[in-house]
């Protein structure tokens, strides 16, 4: 993976962060019929960081796929 | 096609999904930029009196309390249903000013939704006049250890010093001496983060209408290699002046390895009231 490519990868899981902290945190929570309730947001949080820990793996797989190739 | 024989195309039940409240006199006439969080479905514009809800159909099979927990653990389906959420409010942010709503608000029926709308007109028109005209900034501060040992802790004399001797030192001695650097440089960067961190949320304050601290993210949930000192919040009128002083924070800590990131501009998420029309 270039240093290119990593960056734009690292960019796109900090935004996401960034976003779900907001969306999920902040806005005006209304009385509306179907809202998250604690447990849900914290539910976010568990399917976040499988979704953080799959671009860290996809970032690691290849690397080690590139230094493979280089041997 | 009208919104009801749409959704009775569509067929399996009926929700709103509400993204944000804008006035009515400000609603934008098209939004047809962004997918809605249900990409069958078109973001409209419903107004109720001086105000009008931002929303789109849902299907409640997707969206209803039963199902919900269980959609929120998929990671894909939250990035894509998050993200949706996002692009919608900003399309409306580059044209009128919008209280965000929370990831998820659902209505069960047009009624319900334009009922909410009236009954809280009052808190909700006071929301909007708070961010009218404005826009959020986050901005978030990392330090790096070692730019700033070889450069901002060097201010302390007693880390000077220490420097000095490490670099004269040879053997055991040296690795006592170095040692010991490393905890003084440790509690000097302690010491620093506090007050730059409380330096920069002065100063941004001193140009923002409003103003908040965030948590602290670790280096594995921020993506950045650098330790986080700083995270907050600015709800901003004047951008420009904002910026301004943003860069003059960072000009005045050069020396310090300091790394600013600023973010937005995004829907005030975090200067809108957190509860409206009780449980």
């Amino acid at each position: 993976m270039s240093v290119d490519e990593r960056h734009v990868l690292q960019q796109h899981q900090v935004t996401l962060l960034e976003l779900v902290d907001r969306v999920l945190n902040g806005g005006v929570v209304l009385s509306g019929d179907i809202t998250l309730s604690v447990a849900d947001v914290d539910l976010v949080y568990v399917g976040l960081r499988v979704l953080v820990s799959s671009v860290a793996t996809l970032e690691e797989q290849r690397e080690l796929a590139l230094e493979g190739a280089l041997r | 096609m009208s919104a009801a024989s749409e959704a009775a195309a569509v067929g399996d039940g009926p929700g709103w999904y509400l993204y944000g409240v804008v006035a009515a006199g400000e609603a934008p006439a098209q939004l047809n930029a962004a997918p809605a969080v249900d990409p069958r479905h078109q973001v409209v514009v419903l107004a109720e009196g001086p105000l009008a809800g931002v929303a789109s159909r849902v299907s409640l099979q997707e969206f209803d309390e039963g199902s919900l927990p269980q959609r929120l653990g998929d990671a894909a389906w939250l990035e894509e249903k998050i993200r949706a959420h996002e692009q919608v409010l900003e399309d409306v942010l580059a044209t009128a000013s919008v209280v965000p709503c929370r990831f998820c608000t659902v209505y069960r029926s047009e009624d319900d939704l334009r009922l909410f709308l009236s009954e809280h007109g009052d808190a909700l028109s006071e929301a909007l006049e708070r961010v009218a005209g404005r826009v959020e900034l986050g901005v978030k501060a990392f330090v790096d250890h070692d730019r700033f040992a070889s450069g901002g802790a060097l201010r302390n004399e007693s880390v000077r010093e220490l420097t000095e001797r490490v670099s004269g030192a040879e053997g055991g001695r040296a690795y006592m001496e170095s040692r010991r650097l490393e905890q003084l440089v440790t509690d000097e960067l302690m010491r620093f983060k506090g007050d730059v961190g409380a330096e920069l949320h002065a100063r941004l304050s001193g140009v923002a209408e409003d103003a908040l601290t965030l948590p602290l993210r670790r280096p594995e949930v921020s993506g950045r290699e650098e330790e986080m000192l700083f995270n907050g919040a600015y709800l901003v009128g004047d951008r420009a002046r904002f910026e301004q002083e943003l860069g003059a924070f960072v000009d005045d800590h050069r020396e310090d390895g300091i790394e600013v990131d600023l973010t937005g501009p995004w829907p005030a998420y975090n200067f809108v009231p957190a509860g409206l029309g009780g449980p």
